[in-house]
């Protein structure tokens, strides 16, 4: 079991009731069916491909990571040290599923795969962030994206 | 990350969040979250386990199809089978035993311990055709004897340009926990997280070492160095109360 129970209590508090925006709008995007989409991961676990530049402290921005990356190449740079990184270390996909997206796609459950994939470092403030990822959407539009998982770390 | 999937919704992609702390996802209310049972650090699950993996995704997926939004959280319902502990695991080595010893003994412990781990490293580079350690730039015997020289408190100047010498030891602390945990890991056995971290924080040399430098820094005057050592080296749950 791991969930949040079984964290220490004060760190289970602490994230528990960490402070999140309080949005005044509900943005809803629908579309095609599934096997019709090009999906992109948009993940904030502070990846960054070998040899360009860690996340250093609370960066708010992203960095990029072209679908032609291969596992060795990829990095975890968050500056959080309270998650497992033995997962990550053993099979990337515990954290970008980009292998598992191309065998959806082989197989027709989704329609194909981004290009270009994106990261963020998860413990900055999303206020923060949100320039960033406003301008991202419109790289990810070019893209012709239209669905976007988004895994945390 | 929830809110990423607010603004990037506003824009007009839809988006689905993996959540691992369902109530944080619940206060940000994003247009559409799969809550994972998983530990913090594994949003799919389980390493080398590609047919589960490939479930979490598709979950997650799926909720793209549904027009019942917005605001809309499921719950996959299954465990991570990788959580439970191996008890054919064994760690590479029996380290020489005791936590504590003085700071320049323990940086030598340290440096030692990495040189040690160098068979069991190349096996598990052999075995998974990766490493994550590098983030400090530096080679991993370099990456140990920084460690070790702020250990044995002489303030080594960043050996990277651009890159603040905290900083650099903050990467550098890093790549040698990836180092000694990969190392650790490398074999048939398939041990939990628990027991790699066990094993690391308990027994190693570089777990001891790195408990001693948090000590030995927070004494620092720069509060940017007091403020790594104390919340980027030593997880919270390793935390030893006093």
């Amino acid at each position: 079991m791991t969930r949040l129970t079984d964290l220490p209590p004060a760190q289970a508090k602490r994230l528990a009731e960490l402070e999140c925006p309080n949005f005044e709008t509900r943005p809803w995007v629908t579309g095609s069916a599934l096997s019709q989409r090009r999906v992109a991961i948009v993940s904030s676990a502070g990846l960054v491909v070998r040899g360009e530049d860690p996340f250093r402290g609370r960066d708010a921005d992203y960095r990029v990571i072209p679908s032609t990356t291969r596992p060795e190449e990829l990095l975890i740079s968050h500056i959080s040290i309270n998650f497992d990184r033995t997962g990550f270390q053993e099979d990337w996909n515990v954290v970008f599923p980009l292998d598992r997206l191309r065998e959806l796609a082989a197989e027709g459950a989704i329609g194909s795969v981004a290009q270009t994939h994106y990261s963020f470092m998860g413990a900055t403030d999303p206020v923060q962030m949100e320039p960033y990822a406003r301008e991202l959407a419109g790289r990810l539009k070019q893209d012709a994206v239209d669905a976007v998982i988004l895994p945390p770390v | 990350m929830s809110a990423l999937g607010h603004y990037l919704e506003e824009e007009g992609l839809a988006t689905v969040a993996i959540s691992l702390i369902r109530p944080q996802t619940e206060n940000t209310k994003p247009p559409r979250a799969l809550w994972v049972p998983f530990e913090l650090g594994r949003p799919f699950g389980p390493p080398s386990e590609p047919a589960f993996q490939k479930r979490v995704v598709l979950a997650a997926l799926r909720m793209l199809e549904r027009g019942d939004g917005p605001v809309v959280i499921e719950d996959f319902p299954d465990d991570d089978p990788r959580a439970t502990q191996d008890l054919t695991w064994r760690p590479p080595f029996t380290p020489a035993a005791g936590a504590a010893g003085p700071a320049d003994s323990l940086a030598a412990r340290l440096e030692a311990e990495v040189g040690q781990l160098r068979d069991a490293h190349e096996r598990w580079v052999a075995q998974h055709h990766r490493t994550t350690v590098d983030l400090s730039g530096l080679p991993i015997g370099e990456c140990a004897r920084y460690v070790a020289d702020w250990l044995r408190g002489k303030a080594p100047p960043s050996p990277r340009e651009g890159y603040s010498a905290p900083l650099i030891l903050r990467f550098a602390v890093d790549d040698v926990k990836a180092y000694c945990l990969e190392a650790a890991a490398a074999g048939t056995a398939k041990p939990s997280s628990r027991q790699l971290s066990d094993w690391f924080w308990n027994e190693s040399a570089a777990g001891a070492a790195i408990y001693a430098l948090r000590e030995v820094l927070q004494a620092s005057d720069d509060d940017r160095l007091k403020l790594i050592v104390a919340n980027f080296m030593v997880p919270a749950a390793r935390v030893r109360p006093g």
